[in-house]
């Protein structure tokens, strides 16, 4: 019985180990000294963070996701909370399928939608001369879409916590809709809000799928400068630059488990 | 009455820009591919503005490409096996753990991994199995193997690399599941002197099924829409739909047929995903 118990523990503590085992392992191989990376490391140093940071493609790409990342987060945060305050907050015709078609780029693959806005933006430029793909709008445009699901999520659960009662308070004591806004339910929603923000700029930072049809030559993000580096080598700068990558998310990520269930998000 | 109703109607305007971008940006994208589906490819024009079903007999006829459809089916079946095989008792253990502490931390060991994105967890992986990765480390230094055993570029290290980015989701699927079913069935299982193993069979299991099967839709379908592990792990000699995708439309140009695969991943995932949220909703609690 406590055997068997202690096997189930065991066969649990394995399998979270094999997700979060590559992780560690990448992060430590970024410290090895030698030039061809193996294992047992020679010795420890530092280089590899600078030698990367002296690869223009991973400066351009860093810079380049993190500004894409920050403006995607206030485009889905501006779009997404006043969708979120409309389907929670008020009954109208077709609300239930407004909703899922919010949540629907979470469900089509990164892909296919890749495939489509690319070529949408294409058409798009032959009949308007207009250009969109290959431009950083364009790729903007993705990427909010990419994190709109997340803000539609979290700000949705957050507002179904109240019943709208202490905005309808607020409305009867003469308070305009602004006012309520700003006053009663922003309040509400903070930490919701800290998520949807913080969940938003991890969906656009890792995103790899998408924005590979989108980006034109020099402009690329981390995530397409770590693969098209990674066709060719794989040594220790490659490892540096995704610890970097690791580190960005996952402060992100361990901010956002305090505001919010994890769990809840998905 | 009819100045309520009007104030309901101008809150629900406020959905209407999120609404535009998604229509604009994705519902119009992919019905653009599927009309593009239906044309002819000419080398000389790209397009033929005809309406054919060619492309679609070409993908599920020709050998090759009908290679591929089955290759990614067959990969994408085995990783969700693998899946819910591994989540299913990681799940169990989390939904059951009282400490709300020890789940939160759990939750965040499940999903930091799938949060840092492919590229990243791709790299760990190939410096995990690699030639002079981690493992052939250790098989050289214990004696088990004389030589580097090839590990990446084969479909069993796609597999073990697609299993990493899905088991999260099979994980937490099933644990949201698992948590409406209320434990004093277990406990009347157990008065009726079952075994904790016949317990977790006649009890858990049956009532969990919407969660497997909704674990298997999610899964099967993020396993055959995946590019990053198949380009990066399995290297040129596993073909997926993925990135057969990408090379047909942003290498070949040939649009009508990459996006006649690209409506064939498309088909199969909304399909999936009505199955496996009509389980969802079909609780019994």
């Amino acid at each position: 019985m406590s055997a068997a118990r202690t096997i189930y523990l065991l066969l649990v503590v394995a399998i979270l180990a094999f997700l979060v085992a590559p992780l560690v392992v990448i992060v430590w191989a970024s410290f090895f000294s030698d030039k061809i990376l193996s294992f047992p490391p020679g010795g420890y140093t530092l280089d590899w963070y600078a030698r990367a940071w002296q690869q223009p493609d991973f400066v351009a790409g860093f810079l380049m996701s993190i500004k894409i990342a920050l403006c995607a987060m206030a485009g889905s945060l501006l779009l997404g909370v006043p969708a979120s305050l409309a389907i929670e907050r008020f009954r109208f015709p077709g609300r239930e399928s407004v909703r899922q078609l919010l949540l629907a780029p979470m469900y089509v693959p990164a892909i296919v939608a890749g495939a489509a806005v690319y070529l949408y933006y294409i058409q798009f430029e032959i009949s308007t001369e207009v250009q969109l793909a290959a431009t950083f709008p364009g790729l903007l445009l993705a990427h909010t879409l990419v994190a709109l699901p997340w803000t539609m999520r979290l700000i949705c659960a957050s507002l179904a916590t109240t019943t709208g009662i202490a905005e309808e308070a607020a409305q009867s004591l003469g308070a305009n809709a602004l006012q309520t806004f700003f006053y009663v339910t922003l309040p509400i929603i903070r930490p919701g809000l800290i998520a949807a923000a913080l969940f938003s700029f991890i969906a656009s930072f890792s995103e790899l799928e998408e924005s590979l049809f989108l980006v034109g030559p020099g402009k690329t993000t981390l995530p397409i400068a770590i693969v098209n580096y990674l066709e060719w080598n794989l040594d220790s700068t490659i490892a540096a630059v995704a610890t970097v990558q690791i580190l960005i998310i996952g402060t992100a990520l361990l901010v956002s488990d305090r505001y919010v269930n994890l769990g809840k998000a998905f | 009455m009819s100045g309520e109703k009007a104030r309901r109607l101008k809150g629900g305007a406020l959905v209407i820009p999120a609404l535009l971008l998604v229509i604009l940006f994705l519902l119009a994208p992919i019905a653009l591919i599927f009309r593009f589906s239906l044309d002819i490819y000419d080398p000389g024009k790209l397009m033929l503005g005809v309406f054919s079903p060619d492309n679609y007999v070409k993908a599920f006829s020709d050998p090759f490409y009908r290679g591929v459809l089955l290759d990614t089916a067959r990969i994408a079946a085995v990783s969700t096996a693998v899946c819910l095989v591994l989540g299913y008792p990681v799940a169990y253990f989390i939904s059951r753990t009282r400490s709300e502490r020890l789940r939160g931390t759990l939750i965040v060991f499940t999903v930091l991994p799938l949060l840092m994105g492919n590229a990243v967890r791709s790299a760990a992986w190939m410096v995990v199995m690699g030639s002079k990765g981690l493992i052939n480390a250790f098989l050289l230094v214990t004696g088990l193997a004389a030589e580097p055993v090839k590990i990446l570029y084969t479909p069993t290290a796609v597999v073990v690399g697609l299993v990493s980015v899905l088991l999260p989701f099979a994980i937490i699927t099933l644990q949201s599941v698992m948590d409406s079913i209320p434990q004093s069935l277990e406990e009347a299982g157990r008065s009726l002197g079952y075994s904790p193993l016949r317990t977790l069979f006649a009890v858990v299991v049956p009532l969990s099924a919407p969660g497997i099967i909704a674990a298997a839709a999610i899964c099967f379908c993020l396993a055959m829409n995946a590019y990053a592990t198949p380009v990066l792990i399995g290297g040129p000699s596993v073909h997926m739909m993925g990135p057969l995708v990408y090379q047909q439309i942003a290498k070949v140009t040939n649009w009508p047929f990459g996006s006649t695969l690209a409506c064939v991943m498309m088909l199969v995932t909304l399909v999936l995903t009505i199955v496996s949220t009509t389980y969802l909703h079909r609780r019994y609690f």
